[in-house]
């Protein structure tokens, strides 16, 4: 079912804008899951949106939609102002624990969206500036096994931005670090966006994470997956570990975060 | 105190690894001392119980029909090297048709469901019906010659092959096909460079079976009727209760058999590397 009132709404100038989005997965016993229910978003060019919220509140259903990997009951998604109709080469996924295929090396495993689904040499970005970039330069030669979490990471990075797409998803791309790790990548990917001026989607379940990182922090409930709260982050860049958390902006989101979130019950 | 406990730890030298290999005893005395003991407990039997040598023969008797067959020239119709090479290029044949047409149709199995649905359950009740008693039929379909020796060592070879890549294309890690699906990748893209090496390793475990069940395949049908190989050495032994000709031409298809394992296993371990090393 299409509403018809949603083609005025959003901005003009929206990278992406999701209006009236539901997803509805069927249960094993004859009823229904609302992953997602009427979630509006607008995200304008070189946002960096961070999305928080409790296990199974939708938010990588959302996420995957916007990649092109499931598909949406109702509602409208539109792209650089075209509807979402599968993957689309403006847009990179990070994966959760960076998804690298053991049996090539980092390069081949960087250089890989550029020798598959038809887009040959066309790439704005080369791999070898993206690996040097991340700090990967001399690992290029090496299989995943042979390097950390972390490094593991950074080269599913470079290769989501293989493409140099406009929109970089991320989905808990950091989870499975360790704290001091984390907070470096995080730190890295700040720099990243800087540099590249992509727009980004994280979806993370670290508060800090996610005002370290946003312009806005989206706070979404479960069951139904809905937007509770989209918050501004008014903090000036670049931002620095020590000297966020002694922002009051910092202390007043993060306390009114983990306020809507204890309302759900559920708070890391 | 402690700062004196502490300048001890770093001047201390870095304990010398241990070393990572089994000892020599481990790896190779005690393999050897197995086969000391099986052949005293041989001879023993033998020489000391009685054994009639048309029942057991001596070790000694054994040793000298194998090197009857090995210490001649290799064109002599009297040497093991000419119904070796028989049965080794049947084998091989009909190994590269079977793994060929197992690999080809567990994968059509695995991409499309339809065909999934249409062929599995028979390949699966195939799979338990013991092979070997269809031999008969396909000598009759074949012939004697190089023919039913192929189809037989296909046979066999096809199985395995069929269900080990249909398995292990399947157990492929769906976010791996989401990245694929993600960079708008091609079916044939994410089979080739996700799905395919994915399954190697299961691939592999098909091979190793596949190559023993083919050459096992050749001499099945060789026994069944045969110009050369050494299934036809076997039966011609056979016949005259040559026993200890029996025994030799056993040895060598023995060590034909450790030396296709050996192979096989030495293959997947430089073509897999990354399976064996911490990556889940």
């Amino acid at each position: 079912m299409i509403h018809p009132s949603i083609g005025q709404r959003g901005s003009a100038e929206a990278l992406i804008a999701v209006q009236t989005l539901s997803k509805v997965y069927p249960t094993v016993n004859g009823g229904y899951v609302h992953a997602l229910d009427n979630v509006d978003i607008d995200i304008g060019e070189g946002e960096f949106v961070s999305i928080v919220g409790p296990s199974g509140c939708g938010k990588s259903t959302l996420l995957r939609i916007i990649a092109g990997l499931d598909v949406h009951d109702e509602g409208r998604l539109i792209l650089a102002g075209r509807d979402i109709a599968g993957p689309s080469p403006d847009v990179g996924v990070v994966f959760q624990a960076a998804n690298l295929l053991p049996w090539l090396t980092v390069r081949e495993n960087v250089r890989l969206p550029l020798r598959v689904g038809g887009k040959k040499k066309q790439s704005g970005t080369s791999v070898d500036d993206l690996l040097a970039m991340t700090g990967l330069g001399e690992f290029g030669e090496r299989y995943p096994y042979e390097l950390s979490g972390g490094m593991q990471q950074r080269a599913g990075i470079c290769r989501a931005l293989a493409r140099n797409p406009r929109i970089l998803l991320m989905d808990e791309p950091f989870g499975a670090l360790d704290a001091l790790t984390r907070e470096r990548m995080n730190l890295e990917l700040q720099n990243i966006w800087q540099t590249h001026k992509k727009t980004v989607i994280l979806i993370t379940h670290s508060i800090s994470e996610a005002l370290f990182l946003g312009n806005r922090v989206i706070v979404m409930s479960a069951r139904p997956g809905r937007i509770i709260a989209d918050l501004k982050v008014d903090i000036p860049r670049p931002r620095s570990l020590d000297s966020i958390i002694l922002h009051p902006e910092y202390a007043r989101l993060s306390s009114e975060i983990r306020g809507l979130l204890n309302a759900q019950g559920e708070v890391e | 105190m402690s700062m004196a406990a502490a300048t001890d730890i770093k001047s201390r030298p870095l304990i010398a690894p241990k070393p990572l290999k089994r000892s020599w005893l481990e790896s190779r005395l005690l393999p050897l001392l197995g086969v000391i003991i099986l052949i005293s407990a041989w001879s023993l039997a033998v020489h000391r119980l009685h054994v009639p040598p048309y029942i057991l023969p001596a070790p000694e008797a054994a040793a000298k029909a194998l090197w009857s067959g090995i210490a001649v020239s290799p064109f002599s119709p009297l040497g093991y090297y000419l119904p070796l090479w028989s049965t080794l290029k049947n084998a091989a044949i009909g190994f590269l048709i079977g793994s060929g047409l197992g690999l080809f149709l567990g994968s059509l199995m695995a991409e499309s469901r339809i065909f999934e649905k249409l062929f599995m359950p028979y390949a699966f009740a195939l799979q338990s019906l013991p092979k070997v008693a269809i031999a008969p039929l396909i000598v009759i379909w074949f012939g004697f010659g190089d023919g039913s020796k192929v189809a037989i060592s296909a046979l066999l070879a096809f199985f395995p092959m069929l269900i080990n890549s249909f398995t292990g294309l399947r157990s492929v890690d769906p976010e791996k096909v989401d990245l694929m699906r993600s960079l708008s990748a091609s079916r044939f893209e994410t089979y080739r460079i996700v799905k395919l090496p994915h399954a190697a390793p299961f691939i592999f475990a098909g091979i190793d079976m596949a190559v023993v069940y083919a050459f096992l395949g050749t001499i099945v049908a060789e026994f069944l009727g045969a110009q050369q190989g050494m299934g036809v050495v076997i039966t011609k032994a056979q016949a005259v209760t040559d026993v200890a000709g029996v025994f030799a031409a056993l040895f060598i298809l023995g060590f034909v058999g450790i030396l296709l394992h050996a192979t096989v296993q030495k293959i997947d371990r430089k073509m897999v590397h990354w399976n064996r090393r911490g990556q889940k």
